[in-house]
């Protein structure tokens, strides 16, 4: 009798184990579209043996609860890469912005209008139409107009940029409250990991801190590092703590020469975060970096024509006969004092066309000698040692080759990213297949215990009856 | 080995792809143009800006210098009734010096001859769009004017010797003008205004001084020999400025080519991308039909 009723015992406890486990399937099959679960699966134990005799009979098995189905290298090499898919994706949006500013002329006459370098070419060429007839009233117009066309497409430019810098600012900016409500977010969730489970898998509390980081990655570039009891500190590329544990550092802004600056306490970490990865990373890179470059670049162009025009029309003789002196210069455009913000303050001083200096010092006002110098202006290395045009198509084709070259980086990196979730999914997402047959086997194994349970049923019938069939069925 | 359940997911995301892919080609069809930003090709955006400069200087500099020929055509033909002018003038003295006139008719080829000096004159002082041609840099102050208070009477040149050069945009130099002074009163024996004013005062009383006269028209040959020596000098500009127009148009059509074939979209080539594209695009579309039809899922196998 002992052993039948240990075998009832022992099927229960199959019966049981068995529920625990579908419990656990069914729970997946819930989960199957839940961002950020991972699949879990039952442990299993078989139960300690009891010796009798020197003989050992089983005593069963019992589930003894899930574990979460994670690759924890796997996991944060994916945060990784997501952190330089996330920089080089912020960038090029920057980018797309600021190179839609400098579209490539197709040459035919309708899309002239807005390119710089067609600016450039007309305001030059229009000195050489003047040196064919220097005393003429629309040829001076003609200076004059294109160059009013070449300031104001510089200077719109040069006012694009700026804006364009000054929205990545707001953006990069918007980026600090998200970060400080996932790290203090995070920082809780390590008290209660750090709690419940010190020393195994948290399931579905580290399920909200896997996605915690990974929300994490995509804002800023950061190293995690484990430490005891399934805590976890977080600090970024550059090594700033944000996470230690139970406690998060808040990332505060501040305004430094008109721009936005991240501090952790009183350390300016601004550049470090540049660098680090993550959309604020991407931000900053083009704020502080690509736009400045293009901006330089377009102060330069803009400062050394200006410059080298005012020059020489202010040394030439105007058809009034008058030549311009310090204190009155003959000036086309206003006379720019740095380089720097010279393209948005480009402007044409000049009103009245008589005052281009088309004839030389001392010449009668139909000498075209100063006319012909400014027209030469467009094939001397004006510009840091390059002629305006060859400049200008510098500007173009590094600004091309930056976004090529952050286009080719993003796209690497999104394949990257791809695959590693790609293989994350595959270990760790719930495969309705897999539950299937999961959920098959389980109910196999628990028809077969109940199958087990009745026929000790009938058993125990048998032996209560001693034999006889009908008192107890 | 298990796989990722969610591959429908990576295959919308191909498609994404492809669509993206076909919009850019259309819009390359529908606009011609191949390159819509500058990192679709950097080093070709960059060379655009260079040939469009040329193209733009090509086509500025031609349509200058047939404005700069018509004013070169004036001077030419300008030159051309001088001579004329003055041919008859020579001839006039020539028949003056031979003493078969009597004064009254020498006296009227004085007159004559003062005719043709005001006539060469006025020629001399001819403007093109309201500039003097021959006044050297001073284009707006009349560049000969005559005193009569002395006998020979003196023409002045008031211009200078300023000479004007269009530059082409091969960096070739051409002449604009000739400075008047040049034309008309060149040093010695070469100023026709001299050699007319002393015509005129040697007739003017009727007798005639033959052996000054003599001189005085073979100054006047002299002079006519010199304006010719000036004119081709303009005539010379003239074919210059032809022959720069030519080359300078011919080079425009060999740019436009080139920056033609950079930056223009090849039809025949985008189209077959385009249908590549659209293959691509049908067949992923039927493959992720496929996969998601519920009826491979192992749960609708389970008796219910």
């Amino acid at each position: 009798m002992g052993t039948i009723n240990s075998a009832f015992s022992l099927m229960s406890q199959a019966l049981d184990a068995d529920q625990a486990a579908l419990n656990i399937v069914a729970n997946n099959v819930a989960n199957a579209s839940t961002t950020g679960y991972t699949e879990e699966t039952p442990n299993w134990q078989e139960n300690q043996p009891v010796e009798i005799d020197g003989v050992s009979y089983g005593t069963g098995a019992t589930e003894t609860g899930a574990t979460s189905v994670r690759d924890k290298v796997l996991e944060q090499r994916l945060d990784q890469q997501q952190q330089l898919a996330s920089a080089s994706s912020a960038r090029l949006t920057a980018l797309d912005s600021v190179q839609a500013l400098f579209t490539p002329d197709s040459g035919s006459s309708s899309s002239t209008a807005g390119d710089i370098g067609s600016d450039l070419t007309s305001f030059f060429s229009s000195f050489s139409s003047l040196e064919a007839n220097p005393t003429d009233n629309s040829d001076r117009q003609a200076v004059l107009s294109s160059a009013k066309t070449l300031v104001g497409d510089i200077s719109n430019a040069a006012d694009s940029l700026n804006s364009q810098r000054s929205a990545l600012d707001q953006e990069a900016a918007g980026v600090t409250s998200q970060v400080n409500s996932l790290t203090n977010a995070i920082a809780q969730l390590n008290l209660q990991i750090q709690s419940t489970s010190p020393n195994s898998d948290a399931g579905t509390l580290e399920d909200q801190r896997q996605q915690d980081l990974s929300q994490l990655s995509k804002l800023v570039g950061i190293n995690q590092i484990t430490t005891e009891n399934n805590g976890l500190e977080i600090t970024t590329t550059s090594g700033q703590l944000l996470v230690a544990d139970g406690s998060s550092s808040q990332l505060t802004t501040g305004t430094v020469d008109g721009m936005t600056h991240f501090f952790v306490g009183t350390t300016d970490i601004t550049s470090k975060l540049a660098s680090g990865g993550g959309e604020l990373g991407g931000y900053l890179t083009a704020r502080d970096q690509d736009i400045p470059d293009v901006l330089n670049s377009l102060d330069q162009l803009a400062y050394s024509v200006s410059t080298s025009v005012n020059a020489l029309n202010n040394t030439g003789t105007d058809l009034d006969g008058v030549t311009g002196t310090v204190a009155d210069p003959l000036y086309i455009f206003n006379e720019p004092a740095a380089v720097a913000g010279s393209a948005s303050a480009m402007s044409v001083v000049m009103t009245d066309p008589n005052q281009i200096a088309a004839a030389g010092t001392g010449d009668g006002t139909g000498d075209n000698s100063n006319a012909s110098a400014m027209a030469n202006l467009a094939s001397q290395a004006i510009v840091n040692g390059q002629t305006p045009t060859d400049y200008y198509s510098n500007l173009v084709s590094t600004l091309g080759s930056t976004v090529s070259q952050v286009q080719t980086e993003n796209t690497a990196q999104n394949a990257s990213v791809t695959q590693l979730q790609t293989q994350n999914d595959a270990l760790s997402s719930v495969n309705l297949n897999d539950e299937a047959s999961s959920m098959t086997t389980l109910e196999r194994s628990y028809q077969a215990a109940s199958q087990v349970f009745t026929m000790l049923n009938t058993i125990m019938a048998s032996a209560l009856n001693l034999g006889d069939q009908t008192a107890v069925s | 080995m298990r796989v990722d359940p969610n591959y429908v997911t990576n295959l919308v995301s191909s498609l994404d792809q492809t669509q993206l892919t076909e919009q850019q080609l259309t819009s390359e069809l529908s606009s011609g143009v191949a390159i819509t930003s500058l990192s679709q090709n950097p080093v070709a955006s960059g060379e655009n800006v260079l040939l469009l400069n040329q193209i733009q200087q090509d086509d500025s500099f031609t349509q200058t210098s047939s404005l700069v020929t018509g004013q070169l055509q004036v001077a030419d033909s300008t030159l051309g009734s001088v001579v004329t002018e003055l041919t008859q003038a020579i001839s006039l003295a020539t028949s003056a010096n031979n003493g078969t006139v009597n004064s009254n008719d020498v006296q009227s080829i004085s007159n004559q001859i003062s005719g043709i000096l005001d006539e060469v004159q006025s020629l001399a002082n001819t403007s093109y769009q309201g500039q003097y041609i021959f006044a050297g840099g001073q284009t707006s102050t009349t560049p000969f004017t005559t005193s009569t208070a002395t006998s020979p009477a003196v023409t002045t040149y008031n211009g200078d010797e300023d000479i004007n050069y269009l530059e082409t945009p091969n960096g070739q130099k051409i002449q604009l003008n000739v400075p008047g002074n040049q034309i008309f009163t060149g040093s010695g024996s070469n100023s026709v205004f001299a050699a007319l004013n002393s015509l005129v005062a040697d007739y003017s009383t009727g007798t005639v001084n033959t052996s000054q006269a003599v001189n005085d028209t073979e100054a006047l040959n002299t002079a006519l020999n010199y304006v010719s020596q000036q004119r081709v000098t303009i005539d010379n500009s003239i074919t210059q400025l032809g022959a720069a127009s030519d080359a300078v148009s011919s080079e425009q059509t060999q740019l436009t080519t080139a920056q033609t074939n950079l930056m223009q979209a090849d039809v025949a080539q985008v189209s077959t991308q385009l249908s590549l594209s659209e293959t691509q695009q049908t067949a992923l579309e039927d493959v992720i039909a496929q996969l998601n039809s519920t009826s491979n899922d192992l749960f609708s196998k389970l008796p219910s």
